[in-house]
């Protein structure tokens, strides 16, 4: 690798630390309720009471879980399923199935405000 | 000497190879490869076969394969006509666009492992734009830090892959740009 190298990996190192903390304001403190929205609408969901939510997006169904005071996405029909191994939702981190436009948001994060509510 | 015409053969014979290569790799990585949790966080294999197009063949080329790259995976896969796709070209557009960058303007200074770097980085930040603006929420920012971080290792591993391929196959250099 040349000095040059070096420096353009050192530059955008240094963009991907200063943007960690940035994206932690934005994520907000987090709360016990999270927020899944579709291109149908937006639906509430209160973490302590179990329970699976399915929202339909452009490509299918993508279903969720709140079990144990999280929320996990449990099955979908993109493609690659990112979504499914995205983990329980955290705050500053959602959980996206961009193929089906659907994500879910930890009520403190930006967005994580209701638009409508769907049923 | 070779004549004009044998030189651009071996140029559509190249491109041909390395489109294919990289049709290769990228299917293999989608299908083959576990799935990072993160969007836009992959090895980025097909991007050795692109490295190697701008590196022998120049920009307009790698463009070329870069996008039918997308194109033939989307096919192979059935993501085509989807929002995946969409990701796909968004990825492919900015990582061409951030290499051929630095190959024009960073001149002798940057080697092919900068360029990947470069690439890999862009890679991200489109295919995050991208979700950004398919989801109409910021939410997808918030993977940006992590999804960089991992981009920017991926982008050296590749780049230093295309730098020993290029080393050791000397015939693909016989028609640098």
């Amino acid at each position: 690798m040349t000095r040059a190298d070096m420096t353009l990996l050192a530059l955008l190192a240094l963009v991907a630390l200063l943007a960690y903390p940035a994206g932690g304001a934005l994520a907000g403190v987090g709360g016990a309720g999270a927020v899944l929205v579709g291109p149908r609408g937006t639906t509430e969901v209160d973490l302590n009471r179990p329970g699976r939510y399915v929202v339909e997006g452009t490509v299918g169904e993508v279903v969720f879980e709140v079990a144990g005071g999280s929320l996990i996405c449990v099955d979908s029909s993109c493609p690659d399923s990112v979504c499914v191994r995205s983990g329980r939702l955290a705050p500053g981190a959602p959980i996206i199935c961009a193929p089906n436009g659907v994500y879910a948001l930890d009520s403190g994060s930006p967005g994580g405000t209701l638009d409508a509510v769907s049923r | 000497m070779r004549s004009p015409d044998n030189h651009a053969a071996t140029a559509t014979a190249t491109t041909a190879l390395l489109l294919a290569s990289a049709t290769c790799l990228g299917y293999v990585e989608t299908v083959l490869v576990p799935q990072s949790a993160l969007p836009g966080a992959r090895l980025g294999l097909a991007n050795i076969a692109i490295l190697l197009v701008l590196f022998t063949q120049g920009p307009a080329r790698a463009a070329f394969v870069s996008i039918a790259r997308v194109i033939l995976v989307g096919l192979a896969t059935g993501a085509l006509m989807t929002p995946v796709s969409g990701f796909a070209f968004a990825g492919a557009i900015c990582s061409w666009g951030a290499m051929v960058a630095v190959a024009r303007w960073g001149g002798e200074r940057f080697s092919v492992v900068g360029w990947s770097i470069a690439g890999s980085a862009a890679h991200v930040c489109g295919q995050i734009l991208a979700a950004t603006l398919l989801l109409g929420t910021t939410a997808p920012l918030l993977l940006f830090p992590i999804s960089l971080a991992l981009a920017l290792l991926s982008g050296v591993a590749t780049g230093l892959v295309a730098r020993l391929l290029l080393s050791r196959l000397p015939s693909l250099s016989l028609s640098p740009a």
